[in-house]
């Protein structure tokens, strides 16, 4: 009954101002929150590795307490970056296919091997790289389950000499080097996958890419100052405020860069005014409001940009409480805000008909399968894994070697 | 050395129990670091694997006639037909088709007006569907979005109270009864 | 040395087997010319896609907007009868007169495809005075020489047939949705029964037969026209149209190249 009348009410309330075409007139939009998820999570891999990398590669020093944590927050989220797609499959069962016949003129088929190259060859590589030579000493150390995990995971491979070690570094500083291009390719290919579509003009843009790895890095290295302040607040350590202070300026320039660019890219569009941009223009206003104006701009950039330019004018003279909260309050902020960013390019696309003479209004549901509600556990999801990771390879009993990544003599 | 106590791990490339120990010491000369060993060797099974499972998951016909699976275009195509089409009524109906041939209603299609006839094709004793006037009007009423060339009525105007085959013969609209 | 014998051995095993798991899918792709005509049953016996290119036009001075076309392809292809699934469906243009004292060429564009025009056009709130020009446009897929509907499918469930169709492979279709988003004409649905992709498919399973497609077959002015551009008879009605008329593709810039063609298309329709 309840059903019925609720059946009745979304009949009546009309879906869409102007003319759409008929298929596009359906009650749900194609691609929903799950499609939103999915370019936020390989967004939040690829910038949580460049965090990474920012401390083997380019040596910042002070950032040596997250490497670690870095690393495996990308890991987390990569294992969880395809569960969205697979999830909106109509055939789940069906989804070898992708890798069995892909087609190569198919962004989506190509993303099957970009992301199996980013898992193997990267993200693992670097890992056991950085690992072996701990494994190989918490395999002595502990017993049972663990004991049994870490051997396996040294690959029956005992050599720790300094030889090895050695090679060991170089090895994962080169990783570090392709990985770095290879993070870029990985999201600028999400990026990619929205940008091919031509017949969408709201998607179908050159920048595209561009804009989702800039936005990606701002949101990675957020992920990474919210973890590791979350993490040490759990562990009751104190949290390295040099390390925090970096942290913060590198998200600061970055967000400046992608504000900049995503600014570039509305002036642009706006001046060119081609085709279909009246329409755009409308949707934008009526139908992502919230997210657009207050959750993208507001809230994920200009908030977060005075908070983190006020930390880098004023660092010293702020007591550290207080910057903590702040540094805490930007990350959640921008989180929000690349959130909100990625709703707006996939439903933004998907809010106004390709006929270009209106626009729809789709409302999301909590449960189902593209439901909010779905979304959340996905979303939560990588944390769990990340908290296992964390309890398996940083946990606190553990001595590590001591070995740091940037100390990395005769390279 | 690592690979004294671990021969497996010892990165020659046979595993331990075929090179014999004089050849260990030949081995050092094609020593490769045994993380490298292990790596290649898992890569290898990886890219093998997946070569087998490509083998053997790939469908029969694929790229029978392009990238994609040729079976599926004579699975389309073997659904069978609902519409009979105007050439199986002309077997049985061929002097009512040349009548209609005459007229300005020599475009239209049997199925049109009756509707779907491919039972009654196959069983003359399943009768298709009877028309009404509505059916006329779906076409005929007045329409400013409709051709000029198109006879069209103002069925408020036009209609005195008939059926329309009272005057009109739908299979020859020209001629008045 | 007798080491690096066996190494050597041992490697061109392994590239051999590496070379004839890769060549195999090639060595079934030569095999595969052999064997073109239609033979499983159910199938029209005989049928050689390689005979024929087919293709629908339309003229749109002939469309009177009745809508029968939409319910005989509802009919004949088993549709979800829900008024969002389409494979083709008609849409009214109305385009008023510019405004009194505007110096505008044309007025406020209006289009509408009330249930895909399945139920015909009821006559429209608009007064007849105000009215510049109106007319009906029927739509389907416009079997897009570079389809990118097939370019993205990831795969090869959506591809081209070398008789001029554009088919979906219901059972190999992984129900991704991206060919949807792909298609600039809104010319695909997700079936939400069998929660594949679906479209005009030019019914593929009569023109295989020799019928025409059920929309051609049931448009009673002849406003869809269909042929074999390979028919070597010379009165082939889509040859005669593109011989006779000067036509138009929809939203030629985005480099689809549309086969479909209408003739006295308005700059309005995309
Ligand atoms: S009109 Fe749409 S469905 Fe048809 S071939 Fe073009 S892109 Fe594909
Ligand atoms: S929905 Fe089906 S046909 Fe369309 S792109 Fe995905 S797999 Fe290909």
């Amino acid at each position: 009954m309840s059903l019925e009348i609720t059946n009745a009410i979304v009949e009546a309330i009309p879906r869409f101002e102007g003319y759409v075409y008929p298929n596009e007139s359906g009650t749900h939009p194609l691609w929903g929150f799950l499609i939103v998820l999915y370019p936020y999570i390989t967004g939040l891999v690829a910038g949580a590795f460049i965090m990474a990398s920012l401390v083997r590669v380019f040596r910042v020093k002070p950032l040596e307490p997250v490497y670690r944590l870095s690393l495996l927050t990308a890991l987390a989220f990569l294992l969880c970056a395809t569960l969205p797609l697979l999830f909106h499959l109509g055939h789940p069962e069906r989804s070898f296919q992708i890798m069995i016949t892909p087609h190569l003129t198919s962004p989506m088929a190509i993303f099957g091997f970009v992301y199996a190259w980013y898992l193997m060859a990267v993200l693992f590589l670097e890992l056991w790289f950085d690992y072996r030579e701990d494994f190989v000493e918490w395999s002595k150390t502990e017993s049972g389950f663990r004991g049994i995990l870490y051997r396996a995971f040294t690959l029956g491979v005992t050599d720790v000499s300094d030889k090895a070690l050695a090679l060991d570094h170089k090895l994962s500083w080169i990783i570090s080097i392709v990985g770095i291009p290879s993070a870029f390719l990985l999201h600028g290919y999400v990026g990619f996958i929205f940008g091919s579509i031509k017949a969408n003009p709201w998607w179908g843009n050159a920048i595209m890419p561009i804009i989702f790895i800039l936005s990606a890095m701002v949101s990675g290295i957020a992920l990474c100052v919210f973890n590791y302040m979350v993490l040490t607040w759990v562990r009751r350590r104190t949290l390295d405020l040099r390390c925090l202070d970096v942290m913060g300026m590198f998200l600061f320039y970055a967000l400046v860069i992608d504000a900049t660019v995503e600014a570039l890219d509305w002036i642009h569009r706006a001046y060119s005014a081609e085709e279909g941009f009246h329409v755009m223009e409308y949707m934008a206003k009526e139908r992502l409001f919230y997210t657009l104006s207050i959750g993208q701009v507001l809230v994920g950039t200009l908030i977060p940009l005075l908070l983190l330019g006020i930390l880098q004018v004023l660092r010293k003279r702020i007591p550290d409480a207080v910057r903590k909260r702040m540094y805490f309050g930007s990350a959640v902020f921008i989180l929000i805000g690349v959130l909100a960013m990625r709703w707006n390019v996939v439903m933004g696309g998907q809010f106004f008909s390709k006929s270009l003479r209106g626009v729809m209004s789709y409302k999301l549901e909590f449960a189902g399968v593209e439901g909010w509600f779905m979304g959340l556990i996905l979303l939560s999801l990588p944390f769990i894994i990340l908290t296992v990771l964390i309890k398996l390879f940083l946990a606190e009993r553990l001595p590590t070697s001591g070995h740091v990544p940037h100390r990395m003599e005769g390279i | 050395m690592g690979n004294k106590l671990n021969p497996v791990g010892g990165g020659g490339w046979l595993p331990a129990g075929l090179a014999s120990n004089q050849e260990a010491d030949h081995m050092s000369r094609f020593k490769m670091p045994p993380q490298i060993f292990r790596l290649v060797l898992l890569t290898i099974g990886i890219v093998v694997s997946y070569l087998i499972a490509r083998q053997l998951l790939t469908p029969a016909s694929f790229r029978d006639f392009g990238f994609y699976r040729g079976a599926a275009l004579e699975e389309v195509a073997s659904r069978t037909p609902v519409y009979a089409g105007k050439k199986a009524c002309d077997e049985c109906h061929s002097e009512v088709l040349l009548k209609l041939a005459k007229g300005d209603h020599k475009t239209v299609s049997c199925e049109t007006c009756h509707g779907v006839s491919q039972e009654h094709a196959g069983n003359p004793d399943i009768t298709p569907v009877k028309l009404t006037g509505s059916h006329c009007i779906r076409c005929h009423e007045a329409n400013p979005s409709r051709p000029a060339w198109f006879h069209q009525i103002t069925v408020k105007n036009h209609y005195t109270g008939q059926k329309c085959t009272e005057c009109h013969v739908p299979h020859q609209p020209n001629e008045v009864p | 040395m007798k080491f690096e014998f066996s190494r050597r051995r041992m490697l061109g095993a392994v590239s051999g087997a590496l070379a004839g798991l890769l060549s195999a899918p090639a060595a079934r792709a030569a095999k595969a010319t052999v064997q073109k005509v239609f033979a499983s049953s159910g199938a029209p016996n005989g049928y050689d896609p390689y005979k024929h290119k087919w293709l629908m036009c339309f003229d749109v001075d002939k469309c009177i907007g009745c809508g029968l076309c939409v319910d005989a392809c509802k009919t004949e292809n088993h549709v979800p009868q829900a008024s969002h699934y389409f494979r083709t469906w008609i849409e009214r243009y109305i385009i008023k007169k510019p405004k009194p004292g505007s110096d505008r060429t044309r007025g406020e564009v209006l289009v509408d495809s009330p249930n895909g025009g399945r139920d015909g056009f009821p006559p429209t709130v608009v007064p007849r005075e105000e009215i510049l020009k109106s007319f009906f446009v029927p739509k389907l897929c416009n079997l897009c020489e570079a389809s990118p509907c097939t370019q993205v499918c990831p795969v090869g469930a959506t591809f081209d047939t070398p008789d001029g169709a554009v088919l979906v492979d219901p059972n190999y279709c992984i129900g991704c949705g991206f060919c949807i988003q792909a298609c600039p004409y809104g010319c695909r649905f997700l079936n939400p029964e069998t929660k594949t992709a679906e479209k005009c498919n030019l019914c593929y399973h009569r023109i295989t037969r020799g019928l025409k497609p059920a929309c051609v077959e049931i448009c009673p002015t002849e406003a869809r026209i269909f042929g074999d551009l390979k028919n070597p008879v010379v009165d082939d009605p889509i040859q005669a149209f593109i011989q006779k008329n000067k036509v138009f593709s929809l939203k030629p810039h985005l480099g689809t190249e549309p086969r479909v063609m209408y003739a006295n298309l308005d700059k309005e329709v995309r």
